[in-house]
């Protein structure tokens, strides 16, 4: 899978990259206009982040650019302007999702992640996780072919640590990608716990071989093939 | 105090005094010249007597009418020698009014041809000279008063009217609001110094909202470029915990430092909202009902609630329909709501009523009100502080309020704190 992250800020770039690495993503960047654009034509891309306030040139017309070459790439903006009218405008030139800064990079993996999965396999898409199958279309869940129910807000846990496999994701984190900006800080550290309880617990009982570990006080880790 | 009661009570002082002090002038000035006049009248009396009696014996008699009457009597050349004439006011009696009237008396001494010497006693009835003093005083007061009140009539309407231009400058000054649309000044005069006032108020008013856009304008701009940063600094903390030599004592130091910057992460971007609304930048507007709105997020904010034992009624009893941003709309009813829940005690209750021109939020508390004119400002937080609340929820909720003409007021009855949303149909 091949990602291409067009964006100015240097920092950023670079844990960017960092973590969609690690995801085992295969990364390329480019840091200005006339350089992405070089890289969109040049090649092909299973998704291209990117940045809409670039040197030399909006980066609205890059979107232009890869809808003339009639190429098929998952476009996410990344953009420091969190306003509804370019988000209207992003999605309206074919744009399909948009993040605004700051982010989280369980968050990002998850986007990433949804778009490609979303362009690959028109329709039927499915996460096989050891003996757990999640679809992410109809909110449901399989373990062993054997239905999990969940309701609304657990099922968007149990995806966000599916799209995170392996990797440590904080608490405040978590809180904030499933209930949104709107939860309270102060009292979301004990609330995160006990919801992350009762769906380890679901898991447990129906035999999922995944499993959500603690880690410290930090956050979660979705273990795939827990040691015995 | 106003300046024109100011000014004519001043005004008055100095009059009054001026125009005493040339009225007893004048009244005695008149009074010395009558007097003056009356002696005059006198001395001419006495030489047409005396001329008389000099050529003419036989009249040295005395004569007596109504109005004047002299006598002349002989007297020793010693006392003649020494005679002074002198001038006194007397009294005389009339026979035929049978009472006393004031006369003015010139006692003289001459010397007839006979070469006797002889004392003239001449007298005129100054009963008119009184009457006149006395209609000279009258009127002296009268014009006296009469100008004092003409001076201090004319002087309030001139200073009305002269001054109109100032007042309506300050009407103008009063209704202006810096960072809302302000009429602009037109306040024509012919005075120079109005005018003056009225370019100096418009340049400075001119200049503090250019100021304060700009002010307006950084904020937003400020909050807009910690955006990146803030995002670089939170992505490299979270690989950093990825780090599988990160010790446990290290992840709950990195997890703290996360958390902070979350904390910086949701100020900011509250600052950016904030300012995006006080800029005016959400435009598309639409009739957005609020019921389906407090719905959803009741059903967003079950598990939150339900963790902390809340107990939530929603009581609708209209649609409540406002013509505004949806997004703004969101924004409102959410903090709103969160403002509720995130201060009522666990196992506490909130109560959210519908209507079609209003919206309650009561929730029980702790039982002390709070401060409710500085409630809606920002950073404003009452006494139990909560450490991760940003302070600016309710000063979006104003000022979402203020954008669409909707009022947000605060009451606290029975130990329950409320919130209404007043919605004003056109």
């Amino acid at each position: 899978m091949k990602i291409l992250i067009i964006e100015d800020e240097k920092g950023l770039r670079e844990v960017m990259t960092q973590s969609l690495e690690k995801e085992r993503f295969v990364v390329e960047t480019a840091s200005d206009y006339p350089t992405a654009i070089q890289k969109i034509n040049d090649y092909d891309y299973d998704c291209v982040l990117l940045d809409i306030m670039l040197p030399g040139g909006n980066g609205l017309s890059i979107l232009e650019e890869l809808k003339k070459l009639r190429k098929r790439e998952s476009v996410i903006i990344v953009s420091a302007k969190d306003s509804i009218e370019d988000k209207v405008t992003g999605l309206d030139l074919g744009a399909d999702d948009y993040l605004a800064k700051p982010f989280h990079l369980a968050e990002l993996h998850a986007r990433v992640k949804s778009v490609i999965r979303r362009k690959q396999n028109d329709g039927d898409i499915r996460i096989d996780i050891g003996n757990l199958t999640v679809y992410p279309d109809n909110h449901t869940v399989f373990i062993d072919n054997n239905e999990l129910k969940l309701n609304r807000k657990e099922f968007d846990l149990l995806y966000y640590f599916v799209a995170n496999p392996d990797r440590l994701i904080n608490k405040t984190t978590l809180a904030e990608s499933v209930w949104g900006d709107n939860i309270d800080q102060a009292d979301s550290l004990d609330f995160i716990y006990s919801q992350v309880k009762n769906l380890r617990k679901k898991m447990k009982q129906a035999g999922a071989i995944p499993e959500i570990k603690a880690v410290y006080g930090f956050g979660y880790k979705l273990v795939t093939i827990p040691e015995a | 105090m106003k300046l024109i009661h100011y000014t004519i009570s001043k005004l008055s002082v100095v009059l009054i005094a001026i125009l005493s002090a040339w009225a007893c002038l004048f009244y005695f000035n008149i009074l010395d010249e009558i007097l003056d006049e009356t002696d005059d009248s006198l001395e001419n009396y006495k030489n047409l007597i005396i001329r008389q009696v000099l050529t003419d014996t036989s009249a040295i008699d005395h004569h007596n009418d109504l109005m004047s009457q002299y006598m002349i009597k002989e007297i020793s050349e010693r006392e003649a020698i020494h005679y002074r004439e002198r001038y006194f006011d007397s009294t005389r009696f009339y026979e035929t009014e049978l009472e006393f009237d004031p006369v003015r008396v010139l006692k003289t001494a001459f010397r007839g041809q006979d070469k006797k010497f002889y004392e003239l006693t001449v007298m005129i009835s100054t009963l008119e000279q009184d009457d006149m003093i006395e209609a000279i005083l009258q009127w002296i007061i009268i014009l006296y008063l009469t100008l004092l009140v003409c001076i201090l009539v004319v002087t309030e309407i001139v200073f009305r009217r002269s001054l109109a231009p100032f007042y309506k400058l300050l009407n103008w000054l009063n209704t202006f609001t810096l960072g809302e649309k302000n009429p602009p000044l037109d306040n024509p005069t012919k005075i120079k110094e109005f005018r003056r006032l009225n370019e100096t108020i418009a340049q400075m008013t001119r200049r503090s909202e250019e100021m304060y856009s700009q002010q307006k304008q950084f904020i937003e701009n400020a909050s807009h470029e910690l955006q990146t940063p803030l995002a670089i600094c939170r992505n490299k903390l979270e690989l950093l915990a990825e780090r599988p030599d990160c010790t446990g004592e290290q992840l709950q130091e990195i997890a703290d430092i996360h958390r902070t910057m979350g904390r910086i992460v949701k100020l900011n971007k509250s600052l950016l909202l904030l300012s995006r609304i006080e800029n005016g930048q959400f435009h598309e507007v639409k009739e957005v009902e609020l019921n389906p709105i407090i719905r959803e997020l009741l059903d967003d904010f079950r598990e939150i609630y339900e963790h902390k034992e809340l107990q939530i009624q929603l009581e609708e009893s209209a649609a409540c329909k406002v013509r505004m941003n949806e997004s703004l709309a969101n924004t409102l009813v959410t903090n709103l709501l969160k403002n509720a829940m995130v201060h009522t005690p666990p196992e506490g209750e909130i109560t959210i009523r519908v209507l079609a021109n209003e919206i309650t939020f009561t929730n029980s508390g702790d039982g002390t009100p709070l401060d409710s004119t500085r409630l809606f400002t920002r950073f404003y937080q009452a006494d139990n502080k909560k450490p991760d609340s940003t302070g600016l929820g309710l000063a979006i909720v104003q000022s979402i309020a203020n954008l669409y003409g909707l009022r947000i007021t605060y009451t606290h009855a029975n130990g329950k704190h409320k919130f209404s949303l007043k919605i004003n149909k056109l």
